[in-house]
């Protein structure tokens, strides 16, 4: 009883100083993001913007083309989710609910696609988007023209299913009853109809989740997009796009004008968890994977 | 007549059998049809994006091909290989060893940090507010987490602002070769601490908490409850975290070209994927760039083999 009274000072200390190293680079990345010309650089360092100058947002807009980026991320994230979420449900839902000879086979191979690294993959993907036979000016053999490279599809074709999603359906579909599922289809419905009445409708909390995990990982990825978006630039992405401000601009001018665009492009994922975070931080807990 | 009836009969008595038995495989072969159209699109994609590369990956690094023309595809045994690992090759040092210098330091700073921190939120308030808070980096894009930092270790960053107001020196953190990459590897510890301490504080509410009460009757300052009753019953949440971190740690490269751009000054930061990535898609020598991915792939595959079996192990005895 006497314990339960005493404030632990030493754990608010050590959890709250770790919490400030945690903040400060985002608050840092906002100050940064309203100071005027020159400011940023000029010794000693000073915390808060002299004034609020709201310049290096408009700067961003000039400088980037900004409707097009939010529209290759908005429509490469929003395909990407949805397509993820229909095969893994799909999918989740035949290895959890069917019986089909090579179900195990199958089930294992996807669990095999989560332990290969993405890295070993960028060569590969690349080549068979460059070489897609009759896209882009590519004969029947895929040569002659630049394939899907041409297209938004390049930013969404290597994500569109995922192995980690399937796995995570069928895991949440196996506990859904078999009675609901038999109920079903005495009333003679077909597995289309059971899968699309019964299982989807019950596996709304994990679709959340999984959707919300995608969605991160989507609106966040660089690496592809800066691939796809060096051969063809229309491809560029926000992070990529903010990415080539450095190039243009001289550094005192060109941080503060970077740091808006980051924050432009960090504030809506930020809001999204905020708002939604303990389904995200449930989908980490089942994944531990980032 | 009594034989034909008794014919009859057998024959009736097997079509009723034979029915439902002829009806329950229709259901299962429909059923088979129904899984494998429900599986075509994800099988479809596999075989495409994963199977497709895997062999595409392994012939290319054993080709020479420099050209974006597939008939140009010329056999090279394992000279990419062999070149990777020559006398006078940077691929071993500087750039294997940074990759595991890499891994280590992150796992080794995200851990710690990680321990502590979990540890403590348990005696705390509001611990789903300061969990949230440790987690902001993980949502945040690299390119956002590479260049605060970058710009935040600059002369005129943050960081030296606060040295310089402690009275010390400017560092030059990114661009001394000894710093620079000490410098990404805080930045990825820092990036990677929320999960970690998601993962730890799960493992520590599954600790009953009579064995805290147990203790702390016998008088145990909270150090030795620390050392005895958490770490010991944390280990397989620590083995877990430490896993997946090291894996991660091999394997990343985009904070290092968001924050040093090409894994300089030299080679200082320069690690194994990122040195795959410039070799193909900078200079487009598609066949070594390929070696160099494989021989990654197969360090963290006989990493995590090893780490999987060290896990096992504890947590059999554990």
């Amino acid at each position: 009883m006497r314990r339960r009274g005493r404030v632990p000072w030493l754990s608010y200390l050590l959890v709250g100083a770790g919490a400030v190293v945690t903040v400060v680079p985002f608050l840092d990345m906002l100050l940064t993001s309203f100071k005027g010309p020159g400011e940023y650089g000029r010794l000693p360092y000073r915390f808060l913007p002299e004034a609020f100058d709201l310049s290096n947002y408009r700067e961003a807009f000039v400088r980037l083309n900004l409707p097009l980026l939010f529209r290759n991320s908005v429509v490469a994230t929003a395909v990407i989710t949805g397509s993820v979420l229909l095969t893994s449900s799909l999918a989740g839902y035949a290895l959890a609910k069917l019986r089909f000879p090579g179900r195990d086979l199958i089930f294992r191979l996807v669990l095999a696609t989560m332990m290969f690294p993405p890295f070993v993959f960028f060569i590969p993907h690349f080549l068979i988007l460059v070489h897609w036979p009759l896209a882009g000016g590519n004969g029947p053999l895929g040569d002659g023209g630049a394939g899907l490279t041409v297209s938004i599809a390049a930013l969404v074709m290597p994500f569109l299913v995922s192995g980690f999603g399937i796995f995570l359906m069928r895991q949440f579909i196996v506990s859904v009853p078999d009675e609901m599922l038999e109920a079903a289809r005495i009333d003679g419905a077909g597995e289309f109809t059971v899968w699309w009445r019964i299982v989807v409708p019950q596996t709304r909390p994990v679709a959340v989740t999984l959707a919300l995990l995608t969605f991160v990982g989507a609106w966040n990825e660089y690496i592809w997009a800066l691939l796809v978006s060096t051969a063809n630039p229309r491809l560029m992405t926000l992070p990529v796009g903010i990415q080539t401000l450095q190039s243009y601009l001289d550094p005192h001018r060109m941080v503060p004008v970077m740091m808006a665009g980051l924050m432009l492009s960090v504030l809506p994922v930020l809001l999204m968890f905020l708002l939604l975070q303990k389904h995200y931080i449930r989908g980490v807990m089942l994944s531990g994977l980032k | 007549m009594g034989r034909a009836g008794g014919r009859g009969r057998g024959v009736r008595a097997a079509g009723e059998r034979a029915r439902p038995a002829a009806r329950r495989a229709r259901h299962r072969c429909r059923q088979t049809a129904v899984a494998y159209l429900f599986l075509a699109p994800s099988l479809a994609f596999f075989a495409v994006f994963l199977l497709l590369p895997l062999l595409f990956a392994v012939l290319l690094s054993l080709s020479r091909w420099a050209g974006f023309d597939l008939a140009d595809i010329r056999p090279a045994g394992v000279d990419n290989f062999a070149a990777l690992f020559a006398r006078g090759s940077s691929f071993l040092t500087p750039v294997l060893t940074n990759t595991l210098l890499y891994a280590l330091g992150t796992v080794a700073l995200a851990l710690t940090g990680a321990v502590l921190v979990a540890h403590c939120i348990t005696r705390l308030r509001f611990q789903g507010f300061w969990r949230t808070l440790y987690f902001l980096p993980i949502v945040t894009t690299v390119v956002a987490v590479g260049n605060v930092w970058k710009y935040m270790y600059e002369p005129g960053g943050l960081v030296n602002g606060v040295l310089n107001a402690l009275g010390l020196r400017s560092v030059a953190f990114l661009q001394d070769p000894a710093t620079a990459l000490p410098s990404v590897v805080v930045v990825q510890a820092w990036a990677s601490l929320g999960s970690a301490i998601l993962i730890l504080t799960a493992g520590l509410k599954a600790v009953p908490h009579s064995y805290y009460e147990a203790a702390e009757l016998d008088g145990a300052g909270p150090f030795t409850v620390f050392t005895r009753i958490t770490l010991p019953l944390l280990r397989p949440s620590l083995l877990f975290v430490c896993v997946t971190q090291f894996i991660t740690g091999l394997q990343s490269f985009a904070l290092i070209i968001v924050m040093t751009g090409e894994g300089g000054p030299g080679d200082a930061t320069n690690v194994a994927a990122l040195e795959m990535y410039q070799r193909a898609f900078k200079y487009g020598d598609w066949g070594s760039a390929s070696a160099a991915a494989l021989v990654l792939f197969v360090l963290v595959l006989v990493i995590t083999l090893a780490q999987l079996w060290l896990f096992r192990r504890k947590g059999a005895d554990g």
